[in-house]
């Protein structure tokens, strides 16, 4: 159906940052740009959010909302992405009224760029056009850069530096991938692409060559193995707020990943592509828990631990299947929000204690009730612990794996994955429970004797997603209605 | 391939190269701009051509297109970190793999490349003939980011692996290429942003004496 629906939830953010953006070059408006600083980002998600709800019925009853000219679509396949990307803005936005104390950008500019971020998150969700996706990923990085960048410190401008080399020269990739296939198609539309599959099938070597650019172009961009190295020097150089705002980004990311390869699968369907993301996600896993336990600093934990999550979720999207997209997509969502829960969380004890290491925390549990409680429901959750959300996600996943292997492989591979990726999430639920223990419980350290409950303006997202987690996990369905085949 | 496209894809590589072993930011910055310049000078001449035989509007919005590409990545990439060094310094070092071992990997590169586009690449279509330069430039601006210390250097190295790939950003249509000069400039402008800031912090571009990367 014929929308200016999508159109309107990119309009919103960008008008809303544009807005901020004139307070700049007016020096006579900075006070009253102070003032309102935190409410204009608040009002600019917020209503972001609303128009994204507005979505919600139409895509509920199965009919998609187009705007053609732009090919900005939204259906059942990326409904709940846009959902989540919203909602992790706008609760963050909340926490960013009392998180936020200033850094390298004036406020005004500082609300342009989160709400650019949001732009093109969005963007990335509902384009369909190749060259959109590309100039949303290049915009993306830029905003992202420029906002770890904010934080003030010296580690924020190196960690800066070393995202914006990696991640710049992956996204020349994404564009040589996009540049062969519109050379060789004539069009960016990937619903054309599709229809036309003739064209692209001539040569499969170049389909393969193609969608090995986009796994390293936007395999950089999300942090997977081997193009990881920017992800643990970023989560502890950003501030709290940026870090949660940017626990969006894997779901636009991953989703464009999916976006572009799903074409090229389904003309040419090589087990090599299958490969290629069983390869990486299986390999980021590993690596993202074998490297998170040791970790004493608890951002670079979380850091490793993201790895992780974006393997498993590559992993999903990698099957090509119904189920998989149901289950990867399930785990997208609910991954972004928890890891943003815990973020807040781990950044209101970063606020209030001082220190990021572990080995100096203990005992916050009778100082920052509301945060420990939270902070224990999303960890909880993000390793797959009934009845919260998060359990629905690994069992789906486990699901659409053991689906996918068993006719190919045979049940002892099956099994043999399955134990694999069960030793996984074990190791992830032991340093995560561990670290829960080394900064909520035992005897208050040094550090943590100052420590006090933050604003309610802190706390209140973070308990607004762990409840988010129990409901969704004892009615999936929620989620679930909104997820279809592709 | 023709002729002038042939020499200008030449002279583009011979400017990478030597950027690779350049030793002063200055000196790397102007590669940068001459690498541009040639690559995009082909096509702008098309265009210049095309313009003066056909005398259409089209002509004439194609020709405003290209130039806005050519100038992007030719004049103002290269003054956005040219005015990066100025405010910060221009810093004189070498490879760290050292100028003779990089100059003979360059040749062992030089040498791969002109075996893939003679032998395995003849074959391709037209479109894609200037692809093994492409891919050489491509490699020998990811090697430059990768043996030098100095912040702006490795900046001027990104934007000739991006320059690179101009024989193939030419084929696309015109509506873009606003959105896609806009987002080079802001890219550069970011890095020279971040550069200074760290500068400031450690008053130095060698990223090895930053504290988390070095």
């Amino acid at each position: 159906m014929y929308s200016l629906l999508p159109l309107l939830s990119l309009i919103v953010p960008f008008f809303a940052g544009t807005l901020c953006l004139f307070m700049y070059p007016f020096r006579f408006l900075e006070p009253f740009s102070k003032k309102i600083e935190k409410i204009s980002l608040l009002l600019g998600t917020g209503l972001t959010l609303v128009i994204v709800l507005s979505f919600v019925q139409p895509v509920f009853t199965n009919e998609p909302l187009e705007t053609p000219i732009l090919s900005l679509r939204v259906d059942m396949t990326n409904a709940v992405g846009v959902l989540g990307v919203s909602l992790i803005f706008f609760l963050t936005s909340i926490y960013n009224i009392k998180a936020e104390g200033g850094g390298r950008l004036k406020p005004s500019l500082y609300n342009f760029f989160v709400l650019l971020l949001l732009f093109c998150m969005l963007g990335l969700l509902l384009s369909y056009d190749l060259f959109g996706i590309y100039l949303f990923v290049e915009l993306a990085i830029g905003v992202s850069i420029i906002l770890v960048a904010h934080a003030p410190g010296k580690l924020s401008p190196e960690a800066a530096f070393k995202y914006l080399i990696i991640t710049a020269i992956s996204a020349l990739f994404v564009l040589l991938g996009v540049l062969t296939i519109y050379i060789f198609t004539h069009t960016s539309n990937i619903f054309a692409i599709m229809s036309k599959p003739e064209m692209l099938n001539e040569n499969p070597r170049l389909i393969l060559l193609v969608a090995a650019c986009f796994v390293i172009g936007l395999g950089a961009d999300i942090g997977l193995v081997p193009f990881h190295g920017w992800i643990p020097d970023v989560f502890p150089a950003s501030t709290p707020a940026i870090n949660s705002f940017s626990c969006a980004e894997p779901i636009a990311l991953i989703f464009a990943l999916y976006k572009l390869v799903y074409p090229l699968y389904t003309i040419h369907p090589s087990p090599v592509i299958v490969s290629l993301f069983f390869g990486i996600g299986l390999i980021s896993m590993i690596f993202g828990i074998l490297l998170a336990y040791p970790q004493g600093d608890f951002m670079r934990m979380i850091a490793y631990c993201s790895i992780d999550e974006f393997g498993h979720m590559v992993f999903a999207f990698g099957l090509f299947t119904p189920l998989s997209f149901m289950a990867a997509m399930f785990y997208l969502v609910n991954g972004a929000l928890m890891k943003s829960g815990i973020l807040q969380a781990l950044g209101s004890v970063l606020i209030s204690s001082g220190t990021r290491n572990m080995d100096m925390l203990g005992g916050l549990v009778g100082r920052m009730r509301k945060t420990a409680i939270s902070y224990v429901i999303c960890i909880l959750s993000l390793v797959g612990i009934p009845p919260l959300s998060g359990f629905y996600a690994k069992w789906l996943l486990y699901n659409a794996v053991y689906d996918f292997l068993f006719p190919r492989m045979g049940i002892f591979a099956s099994i043999l994955v399955l134990i694999l990726l069960v030793c996984i999430s074990m190791v992830s639920f032991i340093f995560l429970v561990r670290s829960f223990h080394r900064i909520f419980l035992g005897h208050s350290l040094e550090k943590s004797r100052n420590t006090v409950e933050v604003h309610w303006t802190m706390w209140l997202p973070n308990v607004t997603i762990a409840a988010t987690s129990i409901i969704v996990g004892l009615q999936p369905k929620i989620l679930l209605s909104l997820i279809n085949l592709p | 391939m023709e002729t002038i496209v042939f020499v200008a894809l030449t002279i583009s590589t011979l400017a990478t190269a030597l950027g690779c072993v350049g030793r002063d930011t200055r000196e790397t910055v102007l590669l940068l701009s001459i690498q541009a310049s040639t690559i995009g000078f082909v096509e702008l001449l098309y265009c210049l051509f095309d313009l003066i035989i056909g005398l259409h509007i089209e002509a004439l919005i194609d020709f405003f297109a290209t130039f806005a590409e050519w100038f992007s990545c030719a004049v103002a990439s290269p003054l956005i970190i040219y005015w990066g060094m100025v405010k910060t310094e221009n810093n004189t070092d070498q490879p760290v793999i050292g100028t003779r071992n990089a100059a003979i990997l360059l040749a062992i590169m030089t040498l791969f490349y002109w075996i893939l586009g003679t032998w395995i690449l003849s074959p391709l279509p037209p479109k894609f003939e200037a692809v093994p330069f492409s891919a050489f430039m491509f490699s020998m601006s990811v090697f430059l980011m990768s043996t030098r210390k100095d912040a702006l250097k490795i900046l001027a190295g990104l934007n000739m692996a991006e320059n690179a790939l101009y024989p193939l950003i030419a084929e696309i249509p015109l509506g873009l290429i606003p959105f896609m000069l806009v987002l080079m400039v802001f890219v550069n402008v970011v890095g020279v942003f971040i550069i200074m800031e760290a500068y400031r912090e450690y008053r130095t571009l060698k990223i090895t004496k930053w504290k988390c990367i070095g």
